[in-house]
């Protein structure tokens, strides 16, 4: 392609009219296969990269008590499952979350979730669970459980707005990649037939409406995305919403482990969160979001 | 007029009245509305009095004790349990064992209401003679210092015979051994002090973790019992308990004595005397009793296993009517009697069969008679009742359903179906829509199953490098800017492309700059070589390459004569136009006294020179002498320099 590209270049500089229109011609298919394939490949490793379906089983800086080795993802999932079957809830959630923080997994996060319920953690159960389905909707175990938990303890699922359910459909790394694309598709698809002296054909139109169609489609799922980054979970039974960011200040409210609140802003030790209900101030360390800061 | 107006006067001021806000509504007189009964029973009640002025009191019962015989310290407040924050753990002197008893609280009469008091108990056994004095403390009440006074323990060998022992609590219970979920019966005596007066209890509990009392089956009497070889009269309290956990659970059982008060049914039997007067509420209780409750075997379980642990029988089951139309509802009633308390068990599912429409069944406990009864359960059989709809006429019985019940003497899980009943079903004498009935549960609506707890997940799936999605990276607005970039590269090389279309020009003259500069290298390699022929083909193919783009015209082409046209002139205007048929001017003609115009004319001469020899060696029989050129290598240059600039 850069050999065809040089030529092209060459023979046009040369003056070399028939010669450079038959490179010419072949420069641009080659080009617009080209820009199209690098996109596609683009995404995808960048979604490898963000979103991959394979188990990292590379070395971690975490060491086995053990046999003082490093211990993978992988490792520390099984381990996890090995301490839950065995009835050593504390112990599967410490290698569920270690193996989480290592390499962020949906079954490792729904996992996890359950092994916070059986510890009677059913805020932080909640959020493992929440995260799952952050990294990939489509998991039922996790959506299953969320009902599940949020039955037993009487608690609301968070109120999402129309383009923050699009945004659930598809897992959370999807949407931008998508955008991204088809923005630049309809774009290529529009500029480069005049760039290359093609013809303008009806399904160039075609390709670049499509692509201007999902590029429209996926900007509200984008933007839900990002507005969903600021949900979050409390963490502690009984938290207290306060008036003012301090300790003294007025209780407007208590939280359940577990409630959704959006949050504002932060202020030395305090989260500015808005629930369903109210806004106010709770202890930062009694909260967590689905995508952390 | 005066009339009318003289009326209204009078009757503005009941208008007025009629009008006002508060007026009554015309019509008949509302009846007085009585008064609530259950407000009027409350507001008859005694009133809770809680005192403002806590007091304790501390005492050893009995104050007066052999070595290792035990004193239960007892201290009581007139305030509310909730209030108090006792000292945990009690601090208690080296010379004294104190370990916790039971605590609680009751209401008692005090005159013009009721009075809490709460008592704190403690079993103290001293192992010396001695004097054991419990120094007083300050416990919180309410946010304030309540002091409990001292209390005195006389520790000897020979205490007075008419001190009495502390009254103690006697817990039996049926059988220590158990499994989790097996109902057991227990009982809390209170046998008659020495002077055999006997007392009731009230607000016994049976205290213990992972234990369930059923509050609904108790029942109190007064009887008499032997105890250290002498019949005394005692008063029994008798509820079930369940073991909800597997292992060593600790038992123990408190109350507070009422003398000749009590609550509820009560039996009493035997010669006794119970004392008058007003209740002490003395808090009493007992050691712990200890039980090994052991889980249900997994193994060996039946069909129709709801949690009956015990000896279960059935008594034959009845379906009432015993003929029925297709369609109508027959109710099957059997009633199950055991050892134990059969209160909470629930009925057994029955079975799912096409022929039958079945709705589990109802279940009332039957109480048994309160004296007699082997093992003293008050509810040791209960009626299950199911509503049966036969769906087709060809049924002759009732299905039989699953039972069993698990039995702790053997330890095994033993069948107890409930038997089929004859009955008789005819067809229905209007036809029914029966497909619903088929298939009960089917619902259109798809409605959702009860979510339940998922297994554990056996890969961890999708997985990402971070839950912070990738927008929110620094790179990716990058990544996203690389095709804008690579469309913006292609759209300028585009113009590019466009604009030397529109001006070949521009790409004859790039040309020959670049073919100029060769030549000139090429010059000058020649001319440090020293070969003249060379020096003047590459000075003449310069000028050429240097003039062609001007006309336009292959290099190749060009004469003398063409070069010597483009030569820069001092002032273009005054030069004359080229003229190819008047052939290559002189421009030392033009203007000979002007030193410019005589360096033209050199510059010209060296021209046709470098042509000359070029010409000669080219079309000549004998190749000219080009040497003469080398020393002109100067002045060719700054010539072709001006080319050059001409060029751009």
């Amino acid at each position: 392609m850069l050999a065809g590209l040089c030529q092209s270049l060459a023979a046009t500089w040369a003056g070399s009219s028939v010669l450079a229109s038959r490179w010419r011609r072949g420069f641009g298919m080659g080009v617009v296969g080209t820009i199209v394939l690098g996109m596609v490949l683009l995404s995808s490793a960048a979604a490898r990269a963000g979103v991959s379906p394979v188990v990292s089983e590379g070395p971690s800086g975490n060491q086995s008590a053990a046999a003082g080795r490093p211990l993978s993802a992988a490792a520390l999932f099984r381990e996890g499952v090995e301490a839950y079957r065995g009835g050593d809830c504390a112990g599967a959630g410490r290698a569920f979350r270690e193996s989480a923080a290592r390499q962020p997994a949906s079954g490792t996060l729904q996992n996890l979730g359950n092994a916070e319920w059986l510890r009677g953690q059913s805020g932080l159960a909640i959020l493992a669970w929440e995260q799952a389905l952050w990294l990939d909707p489509l998991n039922g175990s996790a959506r299953n459980n969320l009902r599940f938990a949020r039955k037993n303890v009487q608690l609301e699922a968070p109120e999402l707005a129309w383009y923050e359910v699009i945004s659930t459909w598809l897992p959370m790394n999807y949407w931008p990649w998508i955008t991204g694309a088809s923005l630049w598709f309809a774009v290529g698809i529009g500029l480069l037939p005049g760039i290359f002296r093609l013809r303008r054909a009806t399904w160039h139109q075609a390709l670049a409406a499509v692509g201007l169609m999902v590029f429209l489609l996926s900007v509200p799922a984008h933007l839900g995305v990002l507005s969903r980054t600021r949900l979050g979970f409390v963490l502690q039974k009984d938290t207290l919403l306060r008036l003012t960011p301090t300790q003294q200040g007025q209780v407007i409210t208590r939280l359940a482990a577990g409630d959704p609140a959006r949050i504002e802003r932060f202020r030395a030790g305090f989260v500015l969160v808005r629930t369903s209900r109210s806004l106010g101030w709770i202890e930062a360390d009694r909260f967590a979001l689905i995508c952390p800061r | 007029m005066v009339k009318v107006l003289i009326a209204g006067l009078f009757l503005l001021p009941w208008l007025a009245a009629a009008q006002a806000p508060g007026a009554p509504p015309a019509g008949p007189r509302p009846v007085p509305a009585r008064p609530d009964p259950l407000m009027s029973m409350l507001m008859t009640q005694p009133p809770t009095d809680i005192p403002t002025n806590v007091t304790a009191t501390a005492e050893f019962d009995p104050p007066v004790v052999r070595p290792g015989e035990l004193s239960v310290y007892r201290v009581a407040f007139n305030a509310l349990e909730e209030s108090i924050a006792w000292p945990d753990p009690f601090p208690s002197p080296t010379a004294l064992n104190l370990r916790a008893g039971g605590h609680g609280q009751v209401m008692q009469y005090g005159g013009t209401g009721y009075v809490p008091r709460t008592c704190f108990n403690y079993h103290a056994r001293a192992t010396q003679t001695g004097e054991l004095i419990l120094p007083a403390f300050v416990v919180q009440v309410s946010g304030r210092a309540v002091t409990v006074p001292a209390a005195r323990l006389v520790v000897t060998a020979s205490p007075p015979p008419t001190v009495p022992p502390a009254p103690r609590l006697l817990l039996d219970i049926l059988s220590t051994n158990l499994f989790v979920g097996q109902p057991v019966r227990v009982r809390v005596m209170l046998p008659s002090g020495a002077s055999g007066q006997i007392q009731t209890l009230a607000q016994v509990q049976i205290t213990g973790e992972s234990l369930l009392v059923d509050q609904g089956t108790t029942r109190q009497q007064i009887s008499p019992v032997v105890r250290e070889g002498r019949t005394v009269p005692a008063y029994s309290y008798e509820t079930t308990l369940t073991a909800l956990k597997a292992g060593k659970l600790s038992v123990s059982a408190q109350g507070f004595t009422a003398g000749n008060r009590f609550s509820g049914p009560i039996i009493i039997s035997g010669n006794m005397t119970m004392p008058g007067g007003l209740p002490q509420f003395t808090l009493v209780d007992c050691d712990p009793v200890e039980l090994n409750v052991r889980s249900l075997p997994r193994e060996g379980e039946l069909p129709g296993f709801t949690g009956a642990i015990g000896r279960l029988s059935l008594d034959p089951p009845t379906a009432t009517p015993s003929v029925v139309c297709v369609g109508d509802t027959l109710k099957l009633s059997v009633t199950v009697r055991g050892d134990g308390s059969l209160a909470r068990l629930p009925a057994p599912p029955p079975p799912t069969t096409r022929d039958w429409q079945i709705f589990s069944g109802a279940t009332e406990a039957a109480p048994s008679p309160m004296p007699g009864t082997p093992s003293g359960a008050a509810f040791s059989a209960i009626t299950f009742t199911y509503a049966m709809i036969p769906l087709t006429e060809t049924l002759r019985a009732t299905p039989a359903i699953p039972f069993c019940y698990f039995d702790p003497a053997r330890a095994t899980y033993v069948s107890l179906p409930i038997p089929s009943v004859p009955l008789t079903v005819k067809a229905s004498p209007t036809p029914a829509d029966l497909a619903a009935l088929f298939h009960p549960d089917a619902d259109p609506g798809g409605s959702e199953k009860e979510p339940v707890l998922s297994d554990l997940a056996g890969s961890p799936g999708l997985t990402a490098s971070s839950l912070v999605p990738v927008e929110c990276r620094a790179w990716f607005p990058l990544v996203q800017c690389a095709p804008g970039l690579l469309f913006a590269a292609l759209w300028g090389w585009d113009r590019r492309r466009r604009y030397l279309e529109r001006h070949p020009e521009v790409l004859l003259r790039r040309r020959a700059r670049r073919a100029l500069r060769g030549e000139r290298r090429a010059m000058r390699r020649a001319a440090r070589a020293g070969d003249a022929p060379a020096f003047a083909a590459a000075a003449v193919n310069a000028m050429r390459v240097a003039c062609a783009p001007h006309y336009p015209a292959e290099p190749r082409a060009l004469v003398g004569a063409d070069v010597l046209a483009l030569l820069p002139a001092k002032d273009p205007a005054a030069a004359p136009p080229f003229d190819l048929e008047s052939g290559p001017f002189d421009m030392a003609e033009r203007a000979p006294e002007d030193p410019s115009v005589a360096a033209d004319a050199r510059c010209a001469e060296m021209v046709r020179r470098c042509f000359t020899v070029t010409d000669a060696a080219r079309f000549g029989a004998a190749a000219a002498d080009a040497s003469a050129l080398l020393p002109l290598e100067p002045e060719i240059e700054k010539l072709l320099t001006r080319l050059e600039v001409k060029l751009c």
